[in-house]
């Protein structure tokens, strides 16, 4: 495998030195392209309280190419699929190579914080969110004592 | 005389072979670059039958002053300086612009990322950086890299050498192309030099002439055009093309994507905020993009990038930058944008593997045959040609083409290859509606929007039609 590049290097360094509010980042110990990520459910909204697992992978191209994340923990959100994939823009067409991966989950926070039921990517979940909103959120919390608040 | 020339030619350590043009002759003689211009007037004078104080010697727009020595001129192996009669024995006056050579002149800074350097001093400039080292932590930086070289550079893409050069600019008259051309004033920034008729000056060459043809009309203007400083001039017409994106970075700016300060040349995108990137990021960047097909076809332009952070207004407009890319990926590049091409201006691709040829027809024209590799083919579905309405895809359709590309094409063992790779295609993918490319479709909604850049189209999986509400009522998610 080649040398990890800088730009990695100095991301990680930085993700260590001066961690965001409410998300942890750290490479696995076998491979430094692969993190184990901790997203803290955002204050007012129904996943608040959760600890929510993902998995992010820096690709070969990486920056040119967007990381690739996933929820591991089960989450009810209109964006995210029962696979835990994600419906974000700058995960696909609207990556640049000036973001980081800081601001991808600063942004897959704030998509916690702002469900889109119009640009879903679970079906049901986002028809419910638009159909019975309070269901929808009920449905979220419930989620979230369930599989987000053990350990 | 002439022994005591040629004599003297054996003492000159590093010969400089150059020609020198006067009206009507050409003359090659070999100096040492330690000559200052008097030296030559004194060579040159009594060849053309003249004194050496009714010379003039113009060099890339400027009449240069005979205590000028050559090796400050940025002249290379067989330039060519012009020698001019004076028009009046009137004793010279130096003015400030006219006796300097130009690549004295420029510096860096005219021509550095921010616009606003040209104001700054070299303080400023260092202060920057010491502020930029002190906030990076790892970065390992000899004092010898710090010192910033004020020297101007310019790059190009060099048809001889093939590559990535640096240039040298040089000056003619904008109407009659001649040498023997003085600028008025100096270039301040790249609008002057890449723009036509920016600085106006005065063409040496023919008495009158270009000034009397253009009387009354407008003044004479310089026409700024490079050469490649690292081989032997070919001659006049031995030009490169400014890639004047590629710029020294003075002003120390990050790389984008990598994060690194690069201290050789960077790429600059034409973007409001002047995002920089380094060389190979910059390479990458177009690679991946290639690979995507994301490059864009512009009207005006031809088939480029933009800033990758989305700026507007940010196309890169001299596509030979995209020259930095290796032959193989050139190639890749151009290939790309013959197809992309030839499909905005409604044409097609032959679908069949190896030929891809674009091909022009009537757009009533159901029946398409392919120039290239005679396959028959129906517009609609880039099957094999068909009567009635476009069917399913029939297997047996694949059999017949591995015969017909056995006898046409004689492909051998590749051939299994290519049969595989279409068959997996065909089973995979399904054709976006308005392009024709090949769609897979690897989770998520039905809601399709088309990969190639310069289609975008929003269909939709199921019905393989554009998306509309009906779609997202009925099947959004199948």
């Amino acid at each position: 495998m080649a040398a990890l590049p800088r730009r990695i290097i100095k991301e990680t360094q930085r993700l260590m030195q001066e961690p965001v509010p409410g998300i942890s980042a750290v490479p696995d110990d076998s491979n430094a392209r692969y993190f184990h990520v901790i997203v803290t459910g955002p204050e007012d909204s129904p996943f608040e309280g959760g600890l929510f697992k993902l998995e992010l992978f820096l690709p070969e191209d990486y920056p040119m190419s967007a990381p690739k994340v996933r929820f591991i923990t089960k989450i009810y959100h209109p964006n995210i699929d029962r696979l835990g994939r994600i419906c974000l823009d700058i995960l696909k067409d609207k990556w640049s190579p000036a973001l980081q991966i800081r601001t991808v989950l600063l942004s897959i926070q704030a998509l916690l914080s702002a469900p889109n039921p119009d640009d879903p990517l679970a079906n049901d979940v986002a028809e419910l969110w638009k159909v019975n909103e309070s269901e929808a959120i009920r449905n979220a919390k419930e989620w979230t004592r369930k599989y987000a608040m053990d350990n | 005389m002439l022994q005591l020339l040629s004599s003297k030619k054996h003492i000159i350590e590093n010969i400089l072979r150059i020609y020198i043009k006067t009206s009507g002759n050409t003359l090659c003689i070999d100096i040492d670059p330690k000559y200052d211009i008097r030296q030559i007037k004194n060579i040159v004078a009594p060849k053309i039958g003249l004194e050496p104080d009714e010379l003039k010697v113009i060099f890339a727009g400027k009449e240069l002053a005979d205590n000028i020595v050559i090796e400050d001129c940025d002249l290379g192996e067989q330039s060519i300086l012009h020698v001019v009669k004076v028009k009046e024995k009137v004793p010279k006056k130096i003015n400030d612009y006219g006796m300097k050579p130009l690549c004295e002149i420029l510096d860096d800074s005219m021509f550095s990322p921010i616009s606003e350097s040209r104001n700054n001093s070299i303080s400023v400039e260092a202060n920057d950086v010491a502020h930029i080292l002190n906030n990076d932590t790892d970065a390992n930086i000899t004092s010898n890299q710090q010192v910033l070289v004020k020297k101007i550079h310019f790059y190009v893409y060099c048809p001889t050498c093939k590559g990535l050069k640096q240039g040298k600019l040089r000056v003619r008259c904008n109407f009659c192309k001649s040498g023997a051309f003085t600028v008025h004033s100096d270039p301040q920034n790249w609008t002057h030099v890449l723009e036509n008729k920016q600085i106006t000056g005065t063409c040496e060459n023919d008495t009158q002439f270009c000034e009397d043809i253009l009387q009354n009309r407008e003044p004479t203007f310089a026409e700024f055009y490079f050469k490649c400083s690292e081989h032997i001039s070919l001659g006049e017409n031995d030009q490169a093309v400014p890639l004047y994106l590629i710029r020294p970075n003075l002003k120390q700016i990050q790389c984008l994507a990598c994060l690194d300060i690069s201290y050789d040349a960077v790429f600059v995108f034409p973007c409001q905020n002047d995002h920089v990137m380094c060389l190979d990021c910059f390479k990458q960047y177009c690679m991946s993009k290639l690979t995507e097909r994301q490059f864009w076809q512009h009207p005006e332009y031809g088939y480029t990038l933009a800033c990758p952070n989305g700026c507007a207004d940010s196309f890169i407009k001299e596509i030979h930058h995209f020259r930095l890319l290796d032959d193989q990926n050139y190639d890749r590049y151009h290939r790309f944008a013959t197809e992309e091409f030839v499909l905005q201006s409604g044409g097609l691709l032959c679908p069949q593997p190896g030929c891809g040829m674009g091909i022009l027809a009537d757009t009533d024209c159901k029946r398409i045959t392919c120039q290239g590799c005679k396959y028959v083919f129906c517009r609609l579905c880039l099957q094999g040609y068909h009567i009635g309405e476009c069917g399913p895809i029939e297997n047996d359709d694949l059999n017949n083409q591995s015969t017909s590309c056995e006898s046409e094409l004689s492909c051998n063992n590749g051939n299994n290859g290519e049969i595989a790779s279409r068959t997996t295609i065909k089973i995979m993918t399904k054709p976006c509606p308005s392009c024709k490319t090949p769609t897979e479709r690897d989770g998520g909604c039905m809601h399709m929007i088309c990969t190639r850049a310069g289609c975008k189209f929003h269909w939709c999986w199921v019905c393989q039609t554009e998306w509309t509400t009906e779609c997202m009522g009925d099947h959004w998610f199948g």
